[in-house]
This record gives C-alpha cells, sequence and structure tokens, in this order.
C-alpha cells in the first residue's frame, strides 16, 4: 500500500509516519534522503536518529537518484522526505537537473516494486504566497507537480495538522501479515 | 453538470494544488468558463476598500470562486504584502460564508469542508 503523509514544519507528519512504518509487517527501511551539508543538519539528523531508536528501523541513506537503490530485502520503507530528494536532485551538480520530475517518479516507482508497503513524508509548502527570490517560485511548481501525481498514485492521502491526520483519500492503512 | 440556479462553490486550496484544473471539472464549458469562474480571487483583495461588498459581488456573478491561501509562512516585513496578504484571507472567510459549498483542494485531491459538491 502506498501512503503519502503531508505537513508543515513541525506538524507531527514525521511522528505519525514513523507510526505507521513500526505498524508494518516484515523488514522495516527508514530511507532518509537529506545531505548533511552542516552543523544544523547533523543535529537534525540526530534528533530524528534519537526518535527512531528502537523502533526496529533499519536506516538506509539515499540523497538522489533513488532508482538505482536496492532494498536489502523485500519491505516497508518510509522515505523522509521527498522535499529534500527533489532539491538535491534538482540542484546538485550530480544530480537530475531539469529531469527531476521524471527522475524522482521513476525512482518512486521502482522503489515500491521492491516494497510490501511505502510511506512518503512531503512538506505543505505552498500556503506562503509567491513573492521568493530566484529560482524559488520554479522549485515550488516542481515539487507540487510531484505531489499531485504522487497523491493520484496513492492509495491513502493525508495532511497532518497538529499531530492529527486529515485524510484527503483512502484511509489510515491497516498492515496485514505478510 | 448542474451546478443549480445561483449556487456558488468556492475553490481554495495552497498554491499548484489543481485548483484551476478542479474548477474546469465543475464548469467544463470553455466557451463560458470565464463568465462564471472567478480564478484567483485573492488578487481582487489587494487594496479592496470594502471586502463584504467585494464577496457579495463575486457570489452573485460567479458559480465557481478559485482562491489561494497565502496567509502561511513568516509574515512579510513590507506593509502592503501584509495588508494583502491578510485581505485575502478574509476574503476566503467572506466568500465561504457566502458560498453554498467549500471545497480545499490538496495535492489536486477535492476535500468538501462545507456543503455537498453537485452529482
Amino acid at each position: 500500500m502506498l501512503t503519502f503523509v503531508v505537513g508543515g514544519a513541525g506538524s507531527g507528519k514525521s511522528a505519525y509516519a514513523e507510526q505507521l512504518l513500526a505498524a508494518c509487517p516484515g523488514p522495516r527501511y527508514y530511507l532518509a534522503t537529506m545531505q548533511v551539508w552542516d552543523e544544523e543538519c547533523r543535529r537534525r539528523v540526530e534528533r530524528h536518529r534519537a526518535l527512531r531508536a528502537g523502533q526496529g528501523f533499519r536506516t538506509l541513506e539515499c540523497p538522489r537518484n533513488l532508482g538505482g537503490l536496492l532494498l536489502p530485502e523485500r519491505g516497508a520503507v518510509l522515505l523522509e522526505d521527498l522535499t529534500n530528494l527533489v532539491a538535491n536532485e534538482r540542484y546538485d551538480p550530480d544530480g537530475a537537473g531539469k529531469n527531476t520530475l521524471q527522475a524522482v517518479c521513476r525512482g518512486l516507482e521502482q522503489l515500491y516494486c521492491q516494497c510490501t508497503d511505502l510511506i512518503v513524508v512531503g512538506n505543505e509548502l505552498f500556503c506562503g504566497g509567491t513573492d521568493y527570490a530566484g529560482d524559488t517560485v520554479e522549485y515550488l511548481k516542481l515539487l507540487a507537480a510531484l505531489h499531485r501525481r504522487l497523491a493520484a498514485r496513492a492509495d491513502n492521502v493525508c495532511e497532518v495538522v497538529a499531530g492529527c491526520p486529515v485524510y484527503y483519500k483512502g484511509k489510515e492503512p491497516v498492515y496485514g501479515p505478510v | 453538470m448542474d451546478l443549480g440556479v445561483d449556487a456558488v462553490i468556492l475553490i481554495t486550496g495552497p498554491l499548484f494544488a489543481g485548483k484551476t484544473d478542479f474548477s474546469h471539472t465543475l464548469w467544463p464549458d470553455v466557451a463560458t468558463f470565464d463568465d462564471h469562474v472567478c480564478l484567483n480571487a485573492q488578487t481582487l483583495a489587494e487594496n479592496c476598500p470594502n471586502l463584504p461588498a467585494l464577496a457579495d459581488r463575486l457570489a452573485a456573478q460567479y458559480a465557481v470562486i478559485t482562491l489561494t491561501e497565502v496567509g502561511g509562512g513568516v509574515v512579510p516585513t513590507d506593509p502592503a504584502q501584509r495588508a494583502a496578504r491578510e485581505a485575502a484571507g478574509r476574503l476566503g472567510c467572506l466568500l465561504a460564508a457566502r458560498a453554498d459549498t467549500v471545497v480545499r483542494v490538496f495535492c489536486g485531491l477535492p476535500l468538501v469542508l462545507k456543503g455537498d459538491l453537485p452529482q
């Protein structure tokens, strides 16, 4: 089953998505997409690692080139998050650049083929107007297009508001035995 | 699709969420689309001296109105931008109060917040 979890900063989307992953049967993988650039990134990664400790997730790192990822075993995956993955593909000199939309869509399909269940976390970045410097609006447009495609493809789509999931499609997944 | 006489549908949602696409499903006739569908009503709120009167006029003139939510994120330091996004939010409230149906489109998916969508 494919579930898309979206939320603003500090909305509780990560904790909710991790709760969904914890309920999945079989091997559980946490797919981390953040490229560690500086001390702030490191602290953020540490905080998330501490939150995940003891939940029985295996962490895989994939800051870009999702299509090249091979899961060690078929299992459930939490991809956190789409925003970082897209930014890395779009702006890293080794990333997909102008072909980011296609590359990420294809990467998600290839990942999903290897999964029993896939949970993707995305950021709600689209309620702050359009007055941004440089390439930001183009980035938002790209990310929004990906959100709409993923939402169309997903079985369940929710926005997490103050820790509460609001479902726009499907419902909170109930995972059966493998 | 028959929207019913004088029925008004407000479509709200974040930027690039698929609001315009959804408005086309409610009013499929391209020839009369512009006469019956108001896109991006939030842009009309800026510098508007009388928002309730604007909301009255839009609700009387159009069957479908779309409005982008722009009130999230950091409060702008520029007073004009600050006033514009506040006015956009207020217009949204005024239109929702006048609308028979309010739909929020999120990632291309509609969620009915008030009333019902026409069959």
